[in-house]
């Protein structure tokens, strides 16, 4: 017996074995941009940077690059990557930031001493994506933004050099350093409960870009690494691009272009 | 720029109405730090402000303060239109202030000098009277110095935030402590590193003209000069607005052009202006007076540009004058006792 028609027949057999098991993988990979958002019963341990329930909590890598301010070294920033995780209770949104950064820089007190520092921010309103820059007047951003200096503070901006303290104190953080990795867990109550404080709801996905400033290069206000605009996924269904029908539809066209010529190849042997 | 009476041009800042303005008479400064003190103990006796001197009077030749002040950068490029932004400074480079041993001898009955715990390597004033060339003609001078207030100031420039800003009403420059965020790009973006970092609270802070003391904010409600020129014991600060036609501000900037600017190189267009110093002629080794200048014209044009020369030129001319009997209104505003042509406290009312 002719053994290429054989062949051919276990390899179509192989690749839709192969597809079938290897699809569902590939699509269930986040989509581009997303920083996922587990629901969790209690926050208890979700407050400090070493909660049991940070473990179970996915993350999402994060890029970095320097602002391009119009400040000196705003082209010039040392942080590429900051791996954020984010969980929610019914009351309170937790969001983890973790980085590489060899040097700790907990300090201000020398003219030339910058503390390390990160910051996220969201847009006041959640249905609009405000400028990357510190938003702008009329689509303003709230910043939620923690210092070496074992500072963390609640922003307002709206625009370049705008950023405002908000007086009410909601924000709690969190941070270790440990084998050259700062981690700081940044936590404020869902309900922003007031004007110009983004309140987070379980209907709706909320825009989100994070900064790391490293002082030991003397990175202050424009001068930092920053990430594009990524989304809290907060909402109930998946968003982002299409990936998934992408993914299904290379898929598919893969499994009908190998069976046509696994037909074509046993056609052809038998001489038809 | 406004125009005065004369036709000469007032060099005012954009949307600025008067801007004040000190001329200081070098010389007539004997370095005796009572400007610093009074400043200090005014201004600057808080927490995070110890190595602060908002003014300073150094000894040029020298390194001044913070150390090497001039060649750390700032101020515009040469159009005057982009900024230069400069270094940083170590803390070390402004000197740190001392523990001496204060106890042992006065209380413990040490037979030591008082002097410092440890060994000193730099501070304020440390190469004080120090200055430059060979004995018998040895010279240096003192130089006191305090924010410029300039027209065209780069701090405020630097402020990505802009926490500093030029006072309409004065020109004064002032640092918004709600608005500081401790960034230090003013810091390294003054050229004369006028302005300070308050580690303690986190943001810049600066000479501030006085301006609580020039709106009558003080107890009795009374216009005062600025502490500085007010405490001179040999009264060398000129006080007033540099558009104040009658004042003698105007007359020595604009009008006889003998005050001059600090590194105008800089064009930050500085508001406190300096009468440049005059020395002795250099002596021979016999001891006869010789006819050459102590202090070298091209220092002195290092520190204040070429319009030195002029300036010198002219208030020899009118030294001669007055040495002959004839008048000058020159040398009777650099000679006058009366506070009230000193301080032109009127224009503040």
């Amino acid at each position: 017996m002719d053994r290429r028609p054989m062949f051919l027949a276990a390899l179509l057999a192989v690749s839709i074995v192969v597809t079938t098991l290897a699809v569902p993988t590939l699509v269930s990979a986040r989509p581009a941009y997303e920083i996922p958002v587990t629901n969790v019963d209690n926050g208890a341990t979700l407050d400090a940077v070493d909660g049991e329930r940070w473990d179970q909590a996915p993350s999402a890598g994060v890029s970095l690059s320097s602002s391009g301010a119009a400040v000196p070294g705003g082209d010039n920033s040392t942080i590429d990557e900051v791996r954020v995780a984010s969980a929610r209770t019914d009351e309170r949104l937790y969001i983890r930031l973790s980085w590489d950064d060899p040097t700790r820089d907990t300090s201000a007190d020398n003219v030339r001493q910058f503390a390390d520092a990160v910051a996220i921010q969201v847009p006041v309103n959640e249905s609009a994506r405000p400028p990357i820059a510190m938003g702008s007047t009329d689509n303003q951003v709230n910043v939620w933004y923690w210092s070496g200096l074992n500072d963390s503070q609640e922003l307002l901006a709206g625009g370049p050099g705008t950023t405002t303290t908000l007086d009410d104190r909601n924000l709690e953080s969190d941070a270790t350093y440990r084998d050259g990795r700062w981690q700081v867990v940044l936590s404020r109550p869902l309900d922003g409960a007031g004007d110009n404080r983004t309140s987070f709801s379980a209907e709706q996905d909320v825009d989100a870009a994070v900064a790391v400033w490293n002082g030991s290069d003397m990175e202050r206000s424009g001068a930092k690494a920053t990430s594009e605009w990524h989304y809290l996924a907060l909402g109930p269904g998946p968003q982002g691009p299409p990936y998934e029908m992408i993914l299904w539809l290379v898929a598919g066209l893969g499994i009908v272009f190998t069976t046509l010529v696994t037909i074509e190849g046993v056609r052809r042997t038998r001489g038809e | 720029m406004s125009q005065a009476g004369n036709g000469t041009e007032v060099g005012l800042a954009d949307g600025i109405d008067h801007q004040v303005a000190m001329v200081m008479d070098l010389n007539k400064c004997i370095g005796c730090q009572t400007c610093t003190i009074a400043c200090k103990t005014n201004w600057t006796d808080g927490g995070g402000r110890e190595y602060m001197y908002w003014n300073n009077v150094e000894t040029k030749p020298g390194s001044g303060y913070p150390r090497d002040w001039e060649e750390m950068g700032g101020g515009w490029d040469e159009e005057g239109e982009e900024r230069t932004p400069g270094e940083l400074q170590n803390k070390e480079e402004y000197g740190r202030a001392w523990n001496f041993n204060h106890e042992q001898v006065m209380y413990e009955g040490s037979d030591e000098p008082l002097r410092p715990m440890e060994q000193p390597d730099w501070g304020p004033n440390f190469d004080e009277d120090e200055g430059a060339g060979e004995y018998p003609n040895s010279y240096y001078f003192y130089l006191p110095r305090i924010c410029n207030h300039c027209t065209h100031p780069s701090c405020v420039e630097a402020c990505p935030r802009s926490a500093l800003y030029k006072r309409e009403e004065d020109g004064i420059v002032l640092v918004d402590q709600d608005r500081c965020r401790g960034y230090r790009y003013c810091v390294e973006g003054c050229p004369y590193r006028k302005v300070y970092y308050n580690a303690m609270k986190k943001t810049s802070e600066k000479c501030i003209f006085c301006y609580p003391r020039i709106e009558g904010e003080g107890p009795e409600g009374e216009v005062m000069p600025p502490s500085c020129a007010e405490d001179c014991p040999p009264q060398l600060r000129l006080v007033g607005y540099l558009d104040d036609e009658e004042g003698p501000i105007h007359k020595l900037v604009n009008e006889h052009e003998v005050a001059v600017r600090l590194h105008p190189e800089y064009r930050t267009e500085p508001n406190v202006y300096y009468i440049p110093p005059f020395a002795p002629p250099q002596h021979s080794e016999s001891g006869e007076s010789i006819e050459s200048e102590r202090i070298p014209r091209s220092y002195l044009e290092e520190l204040f540009g070429p319009d030195v020369h002029e300036a010198l030129n002219t208030i020899e001319r009118e030294r001669a004058k007055v040495e002959r009997g004839e008048e000058s209104e020159v040398m009777e505003m650099l000679t006058t006792t009366d506070t009230a042509d000193q301080y032109r406290l009127e224009v503040f009312d």
